[in-house]
C-alpha cells in the first residue's frame, strides 16, 4: 500500500487560512484596542505656548504616534497567544506538523504586522479630520503624499513585525517553563536599571535606539530582518520538539 | 502490511512509565480494540500512533514511519476524543468545510447526512455543544475523514444510549464501505465486542494479550459450584479470578487448555460451566489480585 | 446466501466475524461454495441442521432437565408425566 504524500507547502496554505479565520477576533481587538489609543491622542502629545501681554498663541502637538505604540502592544500579546498550548492543540485538530504549524503562525503574524500597520497609519488621517471638524482651533498640518503613506505602512510593518518575533519567542519560551513568566518581566524591568556605568543609558535604551536612529533605510531593514529571522527561527526550532495534547 | 509496529516502547512523564516495553503489531484494515483499566497507558500509546507524543525510547513506525512530527502521518492517521479543540469563531457547518480541505479522503455527502442526522445547528459553535453532542460532531469528523488509519479514544463519552448504538452502526457501515484500519478504545468492551476482528489487552503499559475476538471468546470459562469439587476440578488449571459466592459454593474463572472431558467431569460433580462476558473477562485479566474487590470487603 | 458484509450490517458484527460464522457451516457442510457465484446452502443443508439440533441442543436441554429433576428429587415417573402434560397441552394450541 502506498499512500500519498503531503504537500508542506499546500498543508501551510491551508493552515493560514484557517488561522485567519480561527482568529478573527483578534482583529476586531485591533479596532477596539486603536479608537482608545486614538482617544488618548486627541489630548495632543505636547504644548507649547509663549506670548506676550496682548498676546498668547498656545501650540498642541497631535500624532497618532500612541496609536502604533498601542498597536505593537496589541501585536506582542497576539504573538504570544498563539504560542499557548489552545493554539497549538487547534493546529493539530487536522493534519499538520510542527514546522508547517510555526510557518502558519508566522504568515499569521506578518498577516498582523501589515493589517496593524496599515490601520494605524490610517488612524493618523481620521485624528487630522476628527481634530479638524471637531476642536475650534487654527488647525496646521503636514500633508502626506501616497508615497510617505506606503512609506509609513512599511517601516510601522517592520516594526511590528519584529514586536511579533519577539512576542513569539517569549510565548515559546513560557511554553518550555512557566518559570519564564516570573524571569522575563524581572528580566525586562531588571535591565531598565542595568547600565554599564552610572553615567550611561540602560542597556535596553541602548536597544531601542540602535533601531531606532538608524538613519539609513536599508541598514534599518537589515537590522530589522536579521533579528526578526532570529527570534523566528529560534522558536520555530525550540517549538519542532514540542509535545501536543497531553 | 503492518499499520503500526512498535517494539520495546516506552514512554516516561517525569518518574512514571505509561508504557513500559510495549511491543505489538496492527494488520492492515482490521478493527483493533485497545482495552486496558484507566492508567493502564491506552491513550498515552494512541497520541504517541497519532504523532502528538514522543516515546522516550523503544521503535514505532506507523504507516512504515516514525509518527512523531511527521506530516504525512498527520495526514492518514487521525485521533478522536472529546478533547478535540476547535476554534470557537468558526459555526459547526464551516468546520465540516475546513476539515474538507485538510483530509484528501473526506467523503462530503456522508459528513453532510450525519451532520443532519444528528439534527445539528449549523450556525452554532463546538464550544457551545453539550458533552454527548460534541462527541457525535468530532465522531462525524473521524468517520468522514476517512483516513487510513482512524483512532476512537472513549468516543462514545456522553452520548445517550440511542446515539451510540448509531455510531457503532456508522462506523461498522462505512468500514464496509470503506476499509481502513480502525482502533476502538472504549471502556464499554460488552458494547464494542460484535464490531472489533481483533483484541490488544494491555496492562502497566504493556502488551497482556492479543488475539482475535474469537479466540479471546474461548480464552477462559467459569466454573461454579461446591467448593470442594470445584477445587479438585481447577486444581491443575490457571485460576484467573475466584469468589466464594457463599460458604460452601464457589465461583473460579480459568483459562481453557482445551481439555474436553472437563465439561463431563463437572457435570457428574454438579458443577455448572459458563462461558465468561468478555468484559468481565478483561477486568478480570487486568485485576492486580484475583479476588476483586470483594476482598476489600474479606477481613479474613 | 448472504454475504458476509451484509450478515455483518445486519447484525451490526464485525465482517470478520461474520465470515468465519459463513465457513464453520462449510464446515458442517451446510452452505457449500460456487466458485466467483459465493455461498449457498447445500441441498442436505436443512437435515443437518435438524440432525444437530436433535443431538446436540434437545438432548443438552433434556439432560439438563434430568439433572434438576433429580436434584428435586423427581421421580422418572413423575418427569415422564410432566412432559406428557405439556405435549398435550402445545398440541391442543
Amino acid at each position: 500500500m502506498s499512500l500519498t504524500r503531503t504537500n508542506l507547502a499546500k498543508t501551510i496554505k491551508k493552515q493560514y487560512f484557517f488561522k485567519l479565520k480561527a482568529n478573527i477576533t483578534s482583529f476586531t481587538l485591533l479596532i477596539g484596542v486603536q479608537l482608545l489609543a486614538l482617544l488618548f491622542s486627541l489630548g495632543g502629545v505636547a504644548s507649547s505656548s509663549f506670548g506676550s501681554s496682548s498676546i498668547r498663541l498656545n501650540t498642541q502637538y497631535y500624532t497618532a504616534d500612541i496609536v502604533i505604540i498601542f498597536t505593537l502592544i496589541w501585536a506582542f500579546v497576539m504573538a504570544i497567544t498563539i504560542t499557548t498550548k489552545p493554539h497549538r492543540d487547534l493546529d493539530f485538530t487536522f493534519v499538520t506538523n510542527r514546522l508547517s504549524s510555526s510557518f502558519a503562525n508566522i504568515l499569521y503574524l506578518l498577516t498582523v504586522s501589515i493589517v496593524g500597520s496599515m490601520m494605524a497609519i490610517l488612524s493618523d488621517n481620521l485624528l487630522r479630520v476628527i481634530i479638524y471638524t471637531f476642536l475650534d482651533k487654527q488647525f496646521y498640518s503636514s500633508t502626506m503624499g501616497l508615497q510617505e503613506f506606503i512609506m509609513g505602512i512599511s517601516i510601522t510593518s517592520f516594526y511590528v513585525l519584529m514586536v511579533c518575533s519577539i512576542g513569539y519567542f517569549v510565548g515559546t519560551l513560557v511554553q518550555i517553563s512557566s518559570l519564564f513568566t516570573i524571569l522575563l518581566p524581572a528580566l525586562f524591568f531588571g535591565s531598565l536599571f542595568l547600565r554599564p556605568s552610572m553615567d550611561e543609558k540602560p542597556i535596553i535604551t541602548n536597544a531601542f535606539e540602535y533601531y531606532l536612529l538608524e538613519s539609513s533605510l536599508t541598514l534599518f531593514i537589515v537590522k530589522i530582518v536579521i533579528t526578526t529571522a532570529l527570534f523566528f527561527t529560534i522558536s520555530t526550532s525550540i517549538l519542532n520538539r514540542m509535545e501536543v495534547r497531553q | 502490511m503492518r499499520v503500526i509496529e512498535c517494539s520495546n516502547l516506552t514512554k516516561t512523564f517525569f518518574t512514571k512509565k505509561a508504557l513500559n516495553k510495549l511491543s505489538f503489531s496492527i494488520e492492515e484494515n482490521k478493527i483493533t480494540g485497545l482495552i486496558g483499566r484507566n492508567g493502564a497507558g491506552k491513550t498515552t500509546l494512541l497520541k504517541i500512533i497519532a504523532g502528538f507524543i514522543k516515546e522516550t525510547s523503544g521503535e514505532i513506525k506507523v504507516f512504515s514511519e516514525k509518527p512523531f512530527n511527521n506530516l504525512n502521518n498527520s495526514a492518514h492517521v487521525i485521533y478522536v476524543d472529546d478533547h478535540m479543540s476547535f476554534p470557537s469563531t468558526i459555526p459547526l457547518l464551516e468546520l465540516l468545510k475546513v476539515a474538507e480541505s485538510f483530509y484528501p479522503n473526506w467523503n462530503r455527502d456522508l459528513a453532510m447526512r450525519l451532520f443532519e442526522y444528528f439534527s445539528f445547528d449549523p450556525k452554532t459553535y463546538h464550544h457551545r455543544l453539550s458533552k454527548g453532542k460534541t462527541s457525535t460532531f468530532n465522531m462525524i469528523i473521524g468517520l468522514a475523514s476517512r483516513c487510513s488509519l482512524t483512532i476512537f479514544d472513549e468516543p462514545t463519552t456522553g452520548m445517550d444510549e440511542s446515539v451510540r448504538k448509531d455510531f457503532y452502526k456508522a462506523l461498522l457501515k462505512d468500514y464496509i464501505a470503506y476499509p481502513r484500519s480502525i482502533i476502538l478504545s472504549s471502556h464499554h468492551l460488552s458494547e464494542i465486542e460484535d464490531l472489533l476482528e481483533d483484541v490488544l489487552l494491555i496492562k502497566d503499559g504493556k502488551t497482556y494479550l492479543q488475539m482475535p475476538i474469537s479466540e479471546l471468546k474461548e480464552y477462559a470459562f467459569a466454573l461454579q459450584g461446591n467448593n470442594g469439587e470445584v477445587f479438585k476440578l481447577t486444581s491443575d488449571k490457571e485460576v484467573i479470578f475466584k469468589n466464594h459466592i457463599a460458604s460452601n459454593v464457589t465461583y473460579v474463572i480459568v483459562k481453557n487448555d482445551g481439555s474436553k472431558n472437563l465439561l463431563q467431569q463437572a457435570r457428574h460433580a454438579g458443577v455448572e460451566i459458563s462461558p465468561v462476558p468478555l468484559s468481565d473477562l478483561c477486568v478480570y485479566l487486568t485485576n492486580e489480585t484475583n479476588g476483586g474487590i470483594e476482598d476489600v470487603f474479606n477481613e479474613n | 446466501m448472504y454475504s458476509q458484509y451484509q450478515l455483518a450490517e445486519m447484525y451490526t458484527i464485525n465482517p470478520a466475524t461474520a465470515a468465519k460464522g459463513l465457513n464453520l457451516l462449510v464446515d458442517e457442510k451446510i452452505l457449500y461454495k460456487k466458485r466467483g457465484l459465493g455461498l449457498f446452502v447445500s441441498s442436505t443443508g436443512k437435515e443437518i441442521i435438524i440432525n444437530k439440533r436433535k443431538n446436540f441442543t434437545l438432548k443438552g436441554l433434556v439432560r439438563e432437565l434430568v439433572i434438576e429433576a433429580k436434584q428435586l428429587q423427581l421421580s422418572e415417573k413423575e418427569l415422564m408425566m410432566m412432559i406428557k402434560e405439556l405435549y398435550e397441552e402445545e398440541d391442543k394450541q
